[in-house]
């Protein structure tokens, strides 16, 4: 498939996330506005720093005057997690070209890497497509950025509808299809129960982190040990 | 003109989160390194699921809130089970949801 043909197709594959994603950036647009930004700072973070979370408390953060230095820390913080997904990419595109690498490493986010896995898991790795899918959900975040913005508080609260579901219903559509085998279901128990401890005891968005690496990597234990116990009975059988 | 330095700052750390690992992690990983990676996708996934249904963000950080969000996630979690189609997964959910919501109050 030609690379553009690819790009479109990881474009296309994201489309399912833009629901989930079209309203908080309404949201964030509101919200920073009333913060005091103006249209462009607001438009400009969606474009430059181009992460959810961070820019929701980085609004939050403007609007009580705190140090720009601490903004940036708690940046840091909450995006930490991100080191993970890419350490996760890079293992199905690590063929690819640097210069396609450092591109994709811009807008890796949390919707993103979920379509890209799903697809590598099952046709193989493809920068282009990771490229395709990063490029789509910068589009919609930008464009509903810029609605938001000129609706203003047409908008409602979407917490308060509860559209805040739409993000763990999405993961739910791709995480479990994927709990097929034993290990696969331990891997997801001790995610939980990592995830929900860290989550009521450190602030910020280190649970994914904690639960993101502990989680596996006992996973790849387990995985390992099976494997050793299926070589033994294959001697003894042979 | 600070505000702009402030996001050229918040772009720096988080590019350097994501581009660190896709740049480093060039050539074939060790085997233990790419069965770990390999349960990464789960171990995510379900971090990003559980505590964005059973926790809410109090005043002192979070703390856990089982309601309505916990059965429309059981709900969503059939589905997805039956249909792995994400679109249908999060409309079912959301009207379980809703209908929840109207239930209990």
């Amino acid at each position: 498939m030609s690379r553009w043909a690819t790009i479109r197709q990881g474009f296309l594959a994201t489309l399912v996330v833009w629901p989930g994603v079209a309203p908080f950036g309404m949201v964030y647009a509101v919200s920073a506005l009333s913060a005091g930004l103006s249209f462009w700072e607001t438009l400009g973070m969606s474009l430059i720093v181009f992460a959810g979370a961070a820019q929701f408390t980085a609004v939050g953060m403007f609007g009580s005057d705190a140090h720009p230095f601490s903004i940036i820390a708690t940046t840091a913080i909450i995006n930490a997690r991100h080191l993970l997904l890419a350490a996760s990419t890079a293992s199905y595109i690590r063929k690819s070209p640097t210069w396609l690498r450092a591109l994709v490493a811009f807008q890796l986010t949390d919707e993103t890497y979920a379509v890209g896995v799903q697809h590598f898991n099952q046709h193989g790795g493809n920068a282009w497509f990771q490229l395709g899918s990063n490029l789509s959900l910068y589009v919609v975040w930008a464009t509903s950025t810029i609605i938001g913005s000129l609706l203003g508080a047409l908008i409602p609260n979407p917490a308060a509808l509860g559209l805040d579901l739409i993000f763990p219903l999405t993961f739910i559509a791709f995480t479990v299809p994927m709990l097929r085998d034993r290990v696969n279901l331990v891997v997801a128990l001790l995610a939980t129960i990592v995830a929900v401890v860290t989550a009521l005891v450190l602030p910020g968005g280190w649970y994914v982190l904690t639960a993101g690496i502990l989680a596996s990597a006992v996973g790849a234990w387990l995985a390992q040990r099976q494997q050793l116990v299926q070589k033994e009975l294959i001697n003894e059988n042979s | 003109m600070s505000i702009w330095l402030t996001y050229a700052g918040m772009a720096a750390v988080t590019y350097a989160a994501r581009a660190i690992p896709l740049l480093l992690l060039r050539n074939d990983p060790p085997p233990w390194l790419a069965l770990w990676l390999k349960y990464v996708p789960p171990a995510v996934f379900t971090a990003l699921i559980v505590p964005a249904v059973v926790t809410q963000m109090g005043d002192y950080g979070r703390v856990l809130q089982l309601g309505p969000a916990v059965g429309a996630a059981v709900v969503g979690a059939l589905v997805a089970w039956r249909t792995a189609n994400a679109i249908v997964t999060v409309g079912v959910g959301m009207v379980a949801f809703w209908l929840i919501r109207l239930v209990v109050g």
